[in-house]
């Protein structure tokens, strides 16, 4: 593939690889050949002709798509004769004869492939008088996509995109010929984690999105490139605003990372920008409610309390959504709590909201993988939560590195949807309930053959909370025993491994919960995270925080946890803060600010530094640039480090690879007899979602997933019951997962009614038998 | 002039029962097949069907042992059958799979023989109920008597064929859309390359395809020789074929002839002649081909002679027309054809072959205008550029091109009979 070839376009010599496709090859060189259905992601279909160029054949010159053709040396192109460009001007013609004229009130106008290239190679009139074709315009294919067939121009993108990147294509090409249209199967929604997509790399409008429909024009939108904050793949984004709104979040084609694709979430999940229920004012309890003060009292406030309460206990719970700036300045001021003797110096008091996270595999005894290792590994080993579900864009990778003959094995009983991917699926006869090995490795024979002396890649992590970390040790021992093997961490929240990275020493809630000690007077921080609502410790921590004297609380949303604040400091979002983050990688990338800081709210970072200085303590920095070179300073290697204002730069979208040391101090969590099986999904019940309009009813479908054994067992015979546990009654759908073990049910952690159930404990499946017996507690 | 019959001899002489196995031995059946496995190889059999120079009877005229030979080694390959006749006015394997059915499967098995093949198939056009029928339960019993599945006849060979029914659509008939079908997935042409059958064929193995009439022809080859073929017919189009002859015929209806006589001939003898009138232009090769006029009924029935004509023979269909025809008519329903045939993968087919019907709709119905001459041509030049036959292609495959070839006839040799239907230009003085 990498040999270099010459050929010549136009009379021009130009060097282009072997094998190479002709469009591609002469897009590299400068020279573009206009096009609607090659996308450089997609397998090449050469449909909609607009590619075309003349070619010496042994029997002469003959038109043939670029976008099929590969470069051969001493191929000699034409792009600009005479019947090419008569070619192009006839396919222009064809595609526009039953195109609509509502370019007018077209989202795609503007910014429209068919408008520029009719512009560009186009017949300038029309020589069509019959009727055009006609379809209900538009028709909804899913709950946030839209499909106008009267635009289409049937270029197979959206339905390639389906079938080959996302694997679930559920949208098609129906009727042949001059009737031909893409639909969805009926009854059959097209329900995918990625439908955003096909709505981006549409060429025209009939592919449009509910949050974006009329609300803006292409040239009126300020746009800025930055990083998705919903998952830690690290999405390059391209975030479009007017009028001071965030309007559309588009991929940027990122080699490393995303490769131009977005998950759902991370393309809609910002509606929660502009919510009215944004946090925008300070608040302070004053007895059972909250009422509006100012920022100079509220330091004020903090100043008193630390004095009043002599010498207590101060801890802080943070979330993933920070910057790397943001937990730089954290660890800054826990650490000048510590040294003020607030505390005692041997102790940490940073503590992380993820139940998901454990000790980890990093240091100079294991080499960490980046996402392109995943292509040219021979092999991928996954044991972690699941990763459709929660790294989405990752799965995405995964998949096509397993079309492009990469083995894949997953560990159950979390991946299911990997499964169908997998050439081993080791379920419930190696992994027990409790996930961990039922038998030794080594046994397993296809595994050997799979991974043996191989270039393998594993993605490891805790598949549920309650997972001991025994299991994987297992695991990474033995890969590096019998592989060449490079680790990739699975800590699915958005910038974990920027906390990793700047905070000394980093815990886990469950850590948090022993340390706490009632008997102190204690003050604790939450920033930017909702431990009550979103972790297995959940009402633990709940009492802990009713106990404590005082709660100080950074949010964007008033949610569980700021409800039982002292104090509430509102602060800024995405898009509102400028920073870097740290993927799973451990690439550094930029989220950049193109949105005013919307009503009182200030940085998480400006807060602390406002409190420090009034509790007579300086920590120097006062704006993000002196912050971001004072970390970089720490990382390993700083010599070819892009400076902050350049990182997202298109020549450096590589980022930055640091492999600053990573000190996590977590336990496992005691527990056996695991029959609730906790699984994140992708869309839940958090405040970001919830307030998106556009997305929020997505994550509001309650089911619980199980085997037919264990379906027989309880003896439902409906698809529809109450799951009870103690005093907790929900009503569920119920899904068939024949991957599942025995007695082990999987929930969906994150939507409404199911953090109340300890996964420990004994429940009961009530067939429902009707409507008014359900409940929700 | 006279039928010189080999493959339809079978089914001539026993009208009743041809599709019998029963009738198929008596007379003769899967003798062939035996003396090949019993004392023949591979390579003499692919050597006699090069010796009998017989091109591929689906419309292209590839000579088959070229193609035989091309088939690229792998573990699996296929043999699939082209049994998808879908052209308006060619119905001979029709008589083929529904009364010697056996005669195709002997064929099949020579073949598979030849190429190592042990999995075949045969594709038939969805409309063809009864013929899939016969084929199927011939296969049955095929299966039955140990000619088909493994160690067919006592020899080490495998085979096993399936009968797969089409669903209607013309496209199936491209090998690669075939292909397609057969997998499956929507009826659409491959891309070529990299999709060429006989290297990524069915399941991206290497893949023959072939039409029913070429391997039907198989058995009698084999049991004469290929010698024996090659002087049948002339040079260049040995061997016979099976005519499809419609139209304003007096005796319309299948001939095996061999190739070389002309048409006017085989119009005038076989076809007992056209109903007292004269022919105005006739279609030499099936809906595809470009037109010939009635003046050119001397051109001889040669793959060669009639391509020399800017023509194809094709698939063996001739449909006469005689000088009562309304031929604006007649090509508005050969576009329409193409245009609901079209597969809707390219742009220029999906669009351009219902406008040229479009088009040809408002002349024929008096709202035409004078512009619309140049126009249905160009927007052919916009589908097959420069007009030329063989045509050149905008598309994947040569379905949209094949609509452009009867406008082009019709403007070529009977322009006036367009201009008539088109207003008068109307002069102010």
């Amino acid at each position: 593939m990498s040999e270099k070839i010459t050929f010549t376009v136009d009379g021009k010599q130009l060097e282009g690889k072997q094998g190479q496709l002709l469009i591609e090859a002469c897009e590299d060189s400068g020279i573009h050949i206009p096009r609607f259905c090659w996308h450089k992601r997609l397998d090449p279909v050469g449909m909609c002709r607009m590619c075309l160029v003349e070619i010496d054949t042994p029997r002469g010159k003959a038109l043939v798509p670029s976008c099929t053709t590969q470069v051969t040396e001493d191929l000699s192109v034409e792009t600009e004769s005479d019947i090419v460009k008569k070619a192009q001007e006839g396919v222009l013609e064809f595609l526009l004869i039953n195109h609509p004229l509502d370019c007018p009130i077209c989202d795609k106008a503007g910014e429209c492939p068919l408008q520029d290239q009719t512009m560009a190679y186009g017949p300038g009139e029309s020589r069509f008088i019959e009727e055009k074709r006609h379809f209900e315009k538009p028709i909804p294919v899913s709950d946030i996509v839209l499909l106008d067939r009267e635009r289409c121009i049937l270029c197979a993108r959206c339905t390639r995109f389906s079938d080959e990147i996302s694997g679930d294509p559920l949208i098609e090409f129906i009727q042949r010929g001059n009737k031909t249209q893409v639909n969805t199967f009926p009854d059959e929604p097209f329900k995918s984690y990625f439908s955003g997509n096909t709505v981006q790399i549409c060429p025209v409008g009939a592919l449009t999105a509910t949050s974006y429909r009329f609300k803006a024009r292409p040239w009126d939108l300020k746009k800025v490139s930055s990083t998705c904050n919903c998952c830690s793949v690290g999405c390059s984004v391209e975030l479009n605003v007017s009028q001071n709104k965030m309007l559309r979040i588009l991929g940027e084609d990122n080699e490393f990372t995303n490769q131009g694709w977005l998950s759902d979430k991370g393309r809609y999940n910002f509606e929660y920008l502009h919510s009215e229920n944004r946090l925008l004012n300070i608040f302070s309890k004053n007895d059972e409610s909250h009422e509006i003060i100012s920022i100079s009292d509220a330091n004020e406030k903090i100043k008193n309390k630390v004095q009043e309460l002599d010498n207590p206990d101060i801890k802080f719970i943070v979330g993933a959504n920070s910057t790397n700036e943001e937990y730089f300045v954290i660890n800054k001021f826990a650490n000048l709590l510590n040294r003020n003797q607030f505390l005692s110096k041997d102790k940490s008091n940073v503590y992380f909201a993820d139940d998901h996270i454990f000790n980890g595999y990093f240091g100079d005894e294991y080499e960490n993988a980046t996402f392109e290792d995943l292509d040219s590994s021979e092999a991928i080993v996954v044991w972690a939560e699941d990763i459709k579900d929660n790294l989405p864009v990752l799965y995405l990778r995964i998949k096509k590195a397993v079309k492009n003959g990469v083995k894949l094995i997953v560990f159950g009983h979390t991946n299911t949807a990997l499964e169908s991917l997998s050439d081993l699926y080791l379920g419930s006869e190696v992994v027990s309930n409790n996930f961990e090995l039922k038998t030794s490795l080594s046994n397993i024979k296809e595994l050997k053959s799979i991974i043996e002396n191989k270039k393998v890649t594993t993605i490891i992590g805790k598949s549920t909370p309650l997972q001991k970390k025994n299991s994987l040790d297992q695991l990474i021992e033995h890969l590096q025993k019998v592989s060449d093997l490079k680790v990739l961490n699975c800590f699915s929240k958005a910038n974990t491994f920027g906390a990793l990275q700047q905070i000394d020493q980093l815990k886990g809630l469950n850590e948090f919960c022993e340390e706490y000690e009632n008997s102190k007077k204690n003050i604790i921080f939450t920033i930017g995270a909702n431990p009550i609502n979103s972790s297995f410790f959940g009402s633990q921590i709940k009492d802990l925080l009713l106990d404590a004297d005082y709660v100080i609380s950074l949010d964007i949303f008033k949610n569980e946890t700021t409800e039982l604040a002292d104090l509430i400091l509102p602060t800024t979002a995405y898009g509102e803060k400028e920073g870097t983050i740290t993927n799973m990688e451990m690439r550094i990338m930029k989220q950049n600010k193109i949105l005013p800081d919307p009503g009182s709210t200030l940085s998480e970072w400006e807060y602390l530094i406002m409190i420090a200085k009034s509790l007579g303590n300086d920590i120097n920095y006062d704006n993000v640039i002196d912050l971001n070179k004072a970390l970089a300073e720490e990382y390993k290697i700083s010599e070819d480090l892009p400076s902050f204002d350049n990182l997202n730069k298109p020549s450096n979208l590589f980022g930055i690879l640091n492999y600053k040391e990573i000190n996590l101090n977590i336990k496992d969590v005691e527990a056996s007899n695991i029959s609730l099986l906790m699984i994140k999904r992708l869309y839940g019940d958090s405040s970001t979602q919830i307030n998106s309009p556009s997305i929020s009813m997505l994550g509001s479908e309650r089911f619980i997933e199980l085997n037919s054994t264990t379906l027989e067992k309880y003896g439902i015979e409906s698809n529809v019951a109450n799951l009870i546990q103690g005093s907790a009654s929900i009503f569920v759908n119920i899904k068939l997962n024949n991957l599942l073990p025995d007695n082990l049910i999987s929930v969906p952690i994150n939507r409404r009614g199911f953090e109340k159930l300890d996964p420990t404990k004994d429940f009961d499946i009530k067939e429902a038998k009707n409507m008014r017996e359900l409940s929700v507690n | 002039m006279k039928e010189t019959l080999l493959l339809t001899k079978h089914m001539r002489e026993n009208p009743e029962d041809s599709h019998s196995l029963k009738s198929y031995e008596k007379n003769g059946g899967y003798k062939s097949v035996k003396k090949v496995l019993k004392s023949g190889t591979p390579e003499d059999v692919l050597q006699e069907i090069k010796d009998s120079n017989i091109r591929g009877r689906g419309g292209a005229g590839f000579p088959t042992g070229v193609k035989w030979g091309f088939l690229a080694e792998d573990e699996e390959r296929y043999l699939v059958i082209n049994g998808d006749e879908s052209e308006p006015g060619t119905f001979k394997d029709r008589i083929l799979l529904e009364r010697d059915p056996h005669q195709l499967i002997e064929g099949m098995i020579i073949t598979c023989f030849a190429a190592n093949i042990s999995k075949a198939f045969i594709y038939i056009r969805g409309e063809y109920a009864k013929p899939a029928r016969r084929v199927q339960s011939a296969v049955e019993q095929a299966y039955e008597k140990g000619y088909l599945g493994e160690n067919i006849f006592g020899s080490s060979m495998n085979l096993d064929i399936v009968v797969h029914l089409g669903a209607g659509a013309y496209i199936c008939g491209e090998e690669t859309a075939l292909l397609n079908s057969l997998e499956g997935r929507r009826g659409e042409p491959r891309l070529k390359p990299p999709f060429f059958p006989a290297v990524k064929g069915l399941y991206n193995k290497p893949t023959l395809v072939n039409n029913v009439e070429t391997i039907s022809s198989v058995p009698w080859i084999m049991s004469n020789s290929g010698k024996d073929y090659s002087s049948l017919g002339v040079e260049g189009s040995t061997g016979t074929r099976i005519f499809s002859l419609s139209g304003h015929i007096n005796n319309p209806g299948n001939y095996e002839i061999e190739m070389g006589s002309s048409f006017g001939e085989f119009v005038d003898t076989l076809g007992k002649g056209v109903k007292n009138k004269a022919i105005k232009a006739y279609i030499p090769g099936g809906a595809s081909a470009p037109w010939l006029r009635g003046d050119q009924l001397d051109v001889k029935m040669t793959i060669d002679d009639v391509a020399n004509e800017g023509s194809m023979l094709g698939s063996g269909a001739v449909v006469m027309m005689d000088e009562d025809t309304n031929l604006v008519l007649a090509a508005k329903s050969l576009v329409s054809f193409f245009a609901h045939e079209s597969c809707g993968q390219c742009t220029p087919c999906r669009e351009g072959t219902t406008w040229l019907e479009n088009i040809l709709e408002r002349i024929a119905s008096g709202r035409g205008r004078m512009s619309d001459i140049d126009l249905l041509l160009d927007v052919c030049d916009n589908i097959s550029p420069g007009l030329t036959w063989p045509p050149k292609m905008t598309t994947i495959c040569p379905l949209g091109p094949s609509a452009t070839a009867s406008i082009v006839s019709l403007m070529k040799d009977f322009r006036s009979e367009v201009e008539i239907l088109l207003p008068k230009k109307v002069v102010i003085s």
